[in-house]
């Protein structure tokens, strides 16, 4: 794999404030990238750095070969920017046509590509309305529609899918996992089970730093945790799965919710749990292999 | 900087004219606006600067203000145009005008374009548009005076229709640095409306605070030429102007947009 963001000694100062302190990372071709912290973290301002709306206080980026905001980037990066509004006057299809032209296509291919964005997130129907007339879900499928113009390598989404109702949500997540590989993502989200599911390296920011730089989110250690939620968990079941051959350690991570760590034994850990949920009727909800990446960033 | 993305900002900007309704609103409101000024002051005022009786008194009024070559015009609702025009068309550039980027940087949208454009493209593209604006628009009263003379006397065809080239070139030509002003301004304040209200201090408060100090310290007299319109006087009469003047707001209009780019190449989203 290569490189395609290189982060290096990254700061941005806003008068005494520092938004972010000494930010390092890389971000591998292909990969889907969970940037995650609490508000005012500074997820939004390293997106604006990477994006070239804000210039770093000191630091280097590195995308591609070239910096944020160089004209080489133009039809390889594309960004839903939090907050960021169309032009009410004009219509969906004018604008996103005039971004499809920016970006060098003629005028017939800038009108293909804008009808097939806005089939991908189900907007055809309202190619001729203003933005203006559109509601809040359907302003912001239209800002990720501009986002998949062209053919990008990067597409930052910074929170694609708040506001938007679970229907859509979901849609917007199923496209951008239809995409991945061939686009490398950086997604920003507070749900961290959307998160989860979609990325598989998390930057975890907190007070301007990156507290945490987890490649791999879904590569861990076979068989090592299991996460367990149950229905009407109470200490009897606690003690019982404790006793499961290979249990090493629970954790009670929430009033319905386990985190086993165990190690591996020549029957199946997942196996024998289930067998003994079956053998006393008990009712689990989920069996997650691994730690939820909530348990990971907030409980350990 | 890539000339045909500057290009498509400009033909953006015109569109946002002629292809919404709020442009035709303004297209009509500008018109009708027009349309009473050619009707009433211009229409009324050529037989007297044309009539045999009056022509001594119009002709002396005129000398004592520098305006004796435009009276003697036999295309007189041009010489009219030409004067009603250049002391107009300048302050209605900078309330057309006034909103060039301000809009969109507030509401996000300049986000967008910055991903696909450098900003120098959108400052000089959106300038550009703002400038096809008004030229339009000047060509559109400067060809209603045409038509009204043509009215009166169609002989005067030839002469007429260059006379109303030159004044089309001269009025847009004078127009620039106005332009180029509510861009720089565009990035000094947070609205359209704050870019007019310095716009209107700029010319106030501070040409006279200039227009004194030049005054009375000559080595600084040159100040005077950073105020766009400080040649208006020696381009009314039509005679004699020194090529400085046509200079003047062309190098005004560079130094504005180059202030420009300076803030907004720096500036963050």
């Amino acid at each position: 794999m290569s490189t395609v963001i290189e982060v290096k000694s990254l700061s941005k100062t806003f008068g005494t404030k520092r938004a972010l302190d000494n930010v390092e990372f890389k971000i591998e071709k292909g990969s889907t990238v969970a940037l995650v912290g609490p508000n005012g973290a500074g997820k939004t301002t390293l997106f604006s750095i990477v994006c070239g709306y804000l210039k770093p206080s000191s630091g280097t980026i590195d995308i591609l070969g070239h910096q944020p905001g160089d004209a080489s980037l133009f039809d390889k990066i594309s960004a839903l920017p939090q907050d960021a509004q169309l032009d009410p006057k004009f219509s969906v299809l004018q604008q996103l046509t005039f971004f499809a032209k920016l970006q060098g296509m003629s005028g017939k291919a800038a009108l293909e590509d804008t009808k097939r964005v806005l089939t991908l997130v189900d907007l055809a129907h309202v190619a001729n309305s203003k933005t203006s007339e559109l509601s809040h879900g359907m302003r912001k499928r239209v800002c990720i529609a501009q986002a998949l113009l062209g053919s990008p390598e990067i597409v930052l989404l910074d929170e694609a899918t708040a506001g938007l109702d679970p229907k859509n949500a979901k849609a917007i997540r199923s496209l951008i996992a239809s995409l991945q590989g061939d686009i490398t993502f950086i997604l920003s989200s507070h749900d961290l089970s959307e998160l989860e599911r979609l990325c598989d390296t998390v930057l975890y920011l907190e007070q301007g730093q990156l507290s945490s730089h987890q490649s791999d989110l879904h590569k861990t250690e076979q068989g090592s945790f299991v996460t367990l939620q149950m229905l009407n968990l109470d200490a009897d079941m606690q003690d019982k799965i404790s006793n499961l051959a290979g249990v090493r350690h629970i954790k009670q991570t929430q009033s319905d919710e386990l985190v086993i760590e165990y190690t591996k034994q020549p029957q199946p850990f997942d196996l024998s749990l289930l067998a003994l949920i079956h053998e006393h009727k008990w009712t689990y909800k989920q069996l997650v292999n691994g730690r939820t990446l909530e348990n990971q960033l907030f409980v350990d | 900087m890539n000339l045909q993305r500057t290009w498509l900002f400009g033909q953006f900007e015109l569109t946002r004219l002629f292809a919404t309704k709020r442009g035709w609103l303004a297209i009509a409101a500008f018109s009708l606006v027009w349309l009473m000024v050619l009707r009433y002051p211009i229409y009324n005022a050529v037989p007297f600067i044309n009539s045999y009786e009056f022509s001594d008194i119009v002709g002396q009024i005129a000398g004592t203000i520098g305006l004796s070559a435009l009276v003697s015009w036999p295309e007189a609702e041009l010489a009219m145009f030409w004067i009603i025009g250049l002391f107009t068309f300048p302050m209605f550039a900078v309330f057309v005008t006034a909103d060039q980027t301000v809009g969109d940087r507030n509401r996000g949208t300049l986000r967008f374009l910055t991903m696909r454009s450098t900003r120098l493209e959108i400052l000089l593209g959106r300038f550009i548009g703002q400038v096809m604006i008004l030229a339009a628009l000047i060509a559109l009263v400067t060809v209603a005076t045409l038509i009204m003379l043509l009215y009166r006397d169609a002989s005067l065809l030839t002469s007429a229709f260059a006379k109303s080239i030159a004044i089309w070139s001269k009025l847009l030509l004078t127009c620039l640095p106005f332009i180029a002003l509510m861009s720089l301004l565009n990035l000094i304040n947070n609205s359209a409306r704050m870019s007019i209200v310095f716009a209107i201090l700029f010319f106030t408060l501070i040409a006279s605070v200039i227009g004194y100090v030049g005054a009375q310290y000559p080595i600084l007299s040159w100040l005077n030429y950073i105020i766009p319109g400080h040649q208006i006087a020696e381009l009314t009469g039509w005679q004699n102007t020194p090529l400085f003047s046509y200079a003047l707001p062309a190098c005004q209009t560079a130094i504005l947009l180059g202030a420009a780019h300076v803030l907004l190449k720096g500036r963050d989203l």
